[in-house]
């Protein structure tokens, strides 16, 4: 062999042996026991100010966030717990919310978490100078009283019955932050004037690299429980397939994807943990009731009742999770979601009827009673209208999609036309915001709290897109939101709930699933299907 | 040659201001940077205000490519629309050199391979060889890129779950702790390996396939056959007389191919999750950010200008025929 051939091939030789060394040694030094967890982050926050409206993201708030504790918590279980603080109503009239803090609760410099801090958290959410994502309840508050170090007097200018989501929201440090321009400061860092990293929660933020990874190391300032793990990494793996491999083959240790078809394949693997929960994103389908829809069968209740018959929504959910979910329920309320015990009443329960000929019967019945005639292609016409509607949803997205087939075929058996109307999320939302369509499959992100359901279901409400026009839920509704009685507020928004299950402006489908897998070796991992997400208890994970 | 060069530069200058116009037309053409954060309820009317004037969105048309000019110009191309606090250009710094260490590997292999595979080819018309290589040609034109590195990630992971040995990365561009200088180029080549293979593999295919086209006709030409005629040995006949100048082409394909390629390969990048002008781009299209999207196009231009004076200069020397006047 030619001497600088032998040369080229030992070169390339002690290349391939060096990079499969190297990386022999990186997989061993993934392993969850080394006292670190990386996880596969599927969202990278655009920036880490999850204040503001551009940086908002729930990723923002699962990773760097976990930096910045809150006086209460939302438990998987939806009820909301004291955590830093606790919150508590003192008196109705003027409604007075007074808000304690831990008194161990410090900062990661040193500092105490005082009552200053909690007033600086609410005068920078209502400055209009910020661009800050969410003031509800927050804007409802007239002047806030010190009491002591560690406990303020909220007075609110109007009863907010949601406060506990409220103070679900993280404290910010007025030391740190005061007379910043709270826009701009935290874009990359949680540092304070002098640079160093502030923290209330578990972890502090050590080191963000932007389109790579965020590090959070122990917080030994933590109030709490001393948190087990030195370091949580979070490395951005966003498209499904590849956090699929990266997890398969240890290059991370956990992930909490979209629900995915695909990920079914990680069930069977060993050295796997699966956790899935019904989650709080509410798959729906909303019907125009008024203006811009195509049929005027669509303004009348015994017709939209007809829709909600003739789908079998368990049967549907069957198909679409029967590998990832296959325990998964159907939604019945439109306030309260599955999970929520003692308050979730099954309102619409009534509309799921699994044996198709019974399904066909009842559908049948309505529309003869209404004088409906099937036409030669199968579908009613009542009145000289055809049976046959819009239903369109964000196109793309094959969850969504292959929903909307499904539905198709079974209102297609009841003899209602559902014709495609999908098209992307950038032209569908502004479509069913101004009332230009029949029927849209979509979803929204609740909290598990019924806050915002005026906005969407009363009369006038900025999201009643549906145009549903209801004094009675309205009432039920506004009711709602001044009762400060939970269980009174429970009565009411069910009571809402179940006029609604009749007039069916909207129809429940079911709670998108959460998806969370993580290392069998790891401890503590807890699905909180919620808003505060699988990071919400990092103080309580262990290396195996 | 250096006046050759500062002419084409000033040449360049009409040529990147049509571009900033255009690419400023036509990003403002879409619609209304805010429209979609008027109907999302996390944006009050107050936040929304706010954009529009830090943004100069009431002013006039001719006024905003102002402001956008004055801002590339002078302030690192500005801020994004909704992150006041972050500067697109130390973001663009950030990625451009990720992409030039994925786009620079995949490309000189490819090139050394797909010479190498079209000269043989061309020099051996009608083998075996010539026909496999047209047969992997046409199946490396055909294959969708996204599946061919979906099927190397699986390859590779199973190799780990099979033998518990990380030859290479399926994802992302370093490990946690790279360490330092070697160790750190070792970390990142085993990130890069999968992602470059999968760009490498299209791209021999397309040049191996102008090589041998350009080749086959240059060995048949009157002065490659004086060149055999004088008695030349067919190796020297190949490589100094006939390969020199069937490289003309493909220096003139890959010189452009490496110009586009700046603005990131971006199904691959966001495959592997790698931090480069691809998936920026895509972030901003699908968070609907113009300024960032306009930015990205104005390097992406720079970069195929840069690239094309790159590519003639090369000619020169490669033949010497050529003259700059």
């Amino acid at each position: 062999m030619h001497r600088s051939h032998f040369r080229l091939i030992l070169g390339v030789l002690v290349a391939v042996t060096s990079l499969i060394v190297a990386g022999a040694a990186g997989g061993a030094s993934k392993k969850a026991s080394a006292g670190s967890v990386t996880f596969g982050a599927e969202q990278e926050p655009p920036c880490l100010n999850g204040f503001t409206s551009g940086c908002n993201n729930t990723w923002t708030s699962w990773t760097a966030g976990i930096a910045l504790a809150s006086p209460l918590i939302v438990k998987p279980d939806f009820t909301i717990r004291p955590y830093m603080g606790n919150a508590k109503v003192l008196r109705k009239s003027p409604f007075t919310v007074l808000v304690t803090l831990n008194k161990k609760a410090k900062w990661s410099d040193g500092k105490q978490v005082t009552a200053d801090d909690l007033i600086f958290t609410w005068q920078t959410i209502i400055d209009p100078k910020f661009d800050i994502a969410g003031r509800s309840g927050w804007d409802s508050i007239g002047r806030a009283v010190k009491v002591n170090s560690k406990a303020v007097k909220f007075i609110y200018k109007t009863p907010y019955a949601p406060y506990k989501v409220q103070f679900s929201t993280s404290v910010l440090p007025k030391h740190a932050l005061e007379g910043l321009d709270f826009n701009t400061v935290w874009d990359s860092n949680y540092n304070n004037k002098s640079g160093q990293t502030m923290a209330s929660g578990p972890y502090k933020l050590q080191s963000y690299t932007k389109g790579q990874s965020i590090v959070m190391v122990r917080n030994s300032s933590f109030w709490g429980k001393r948190p087990t793990l030195d370091k949580i990494t979070f490395v951005f793996r966003t498209n499904t397939d590849t956090e699929i491999q990266a997890i398969r083959g240890g290059e991370v240790d956990a992930i909490y994807p979209q629900p995915q078809l695909q990920l079914a394949q990680l069930r069977g693997q060993s050295g796997l943990r699966v956790q899935t929960n019904a989650g709080t994103t509410l798959e729906h389908i909303d019907i125009n009731t008024g203006a811009g829809n195509s049929t005027p069968l669509l303004g009348q209740a015994w017709f939209r009742q007809a829709i909600a018959y003739s789908l079998d929504r368990q049967g549907m959910v069957k198909q679409l999770f029967s590998t990832l979910n296959p325990g998964l329920p159907i939604l019945n309320n439109l306030s309260y979601v599955n999970g929520q015990k003692g308050i979730y009443v099954p309102h619409f329960a009534k509309y799921q009827i699994s044996s198709k000929a019974k399904r066909l019967a009842k559908v049948a019945a309505i529309m003869k009673a209404h004088n409906c005639t099937k036409g030669g292609d199968g579908i009613y016409t009542c009145g000289g209208e055809r049976a046959s509607v819009r239903l369109g949803t964000t196109a793309g997205n094959k969850l969504r999609e292959l929903a909307v087939e499904i539905m198709q075929a079974q209102a297609k058996d009841a003899g209602i036309e559902f014709r495609a109307d999908s098209q992307p999320s950038r032209l569908f939302f502004p479509r069913i915001s101004t009332n230009k369509y029949d029927l849209a499959l979509f979803a929204w992100v609740g909290t598990g709290d019924p806050a915002g359901q005026t906005d969407i279901y009363g009369i006038g409400g900025g999201s009643n897109w549906k145009g549903y026009n209801s004094q009675r839920v309205t009432n039920l509704l506004k009711a709602s939101d001044a009762a400060l009685d939970p269980k009174a507020r429970i009565k009411l928004v069910n009571a809402a709930d179940a006029q609604m299950a009749l007039d069916v402006p909207t129809i429940p489908l079911y709670q998108k699933p959460t998806y969370f897998v993580f290392n069998s070796k790891l401890k503590g991992l807890v699905d909180n299907p919620t808003l505060q997400g699988p990071t919400w208890n990092t103080e309580a994970w262990k290396a195996g | 040659m250096v006046t050759y060069i500062i002419r084409r530069l000033l040449y360049s200058i009409p040529v990147l201001f049509a571009a900033s116009v255009l690419i400023f037309v036509s990003v403002t053409a879409v619609g209304n940077p805010l429209a979609a954060l008027k109907q999302n309820p996390l944006f009050s009317t107050q936040t929304i205000h706010n954009i529009q004037q830090r943004k100069h969105l009431n002013d006039s048309l001719p006024m905003q490519y102002a402001y956008w000019i004055k801002d590339a110009v002078t302030n690192k191309f500005g801020t994004p629309l909704l992150q006041p606090g972050t500067k697109i250009w130390d973001d663009l710094k950030r990625v451009i050199p990720h992409t030039l260490q994925l786009v620079l590997i995949s490309e000189i292999f490819a090139l050394i391979v797909g010479v190498a595979i079209g000269v043989y080819s061309a020099i051996r018309q009608y083998s075996i060889f010539d026909y496999a290589a047209t047969t992997f040609s046409f199946l490396g034109f055909a294959m969708p890129v996204f599946w061919l590195a979906l099927m190397l990630q699986i390859l590779f992971t199973n190799i780990f779950i099979k033998w518990h040995v990380r030859i290479f990365y399926t994802s992302g561009l370093s490990s946690q702790n790279p360490g330092g200088g070697i160790h750190f180029w070792i970390d990142r080549l085993q990130h890069l390996a999968i992602p470059a293979m999968t760009l490498t593999l299209l791209s021999i295919a397309q040049y191996g396939r102008f090589m041998r086209a350009s080749m086959l006709e240059v060995i048949n030409s009157d002065y490659v056959r004086t060149a055999r005629a004088k008695g030349l040995p067919e190796r020297t006949v190949t490589l100094k007389h006939a390969l020199r100048n069937a490289l003309i082409p493909v220096v003139t394909v890959s010189a452009l191919n490496f110009g586009a390629l700046i603005g990131g390969a971006v199904i691959t990048e966001s495959i592997f999750q790698l931090d480069g002008m691809g998936p920026y781009f895509l972030g901003a299209l699908l968070s609907q950010d113009a300024y960032v999207v306009m930015a990205w196009l104005m390097v992406t231009a720079t970069a195929v200008v840069a690239f094309n004076l790159i590519a003639d200069v090369l000619y020169g020397y490669i033949d010497p025929r050529i003259r700059f006047d």
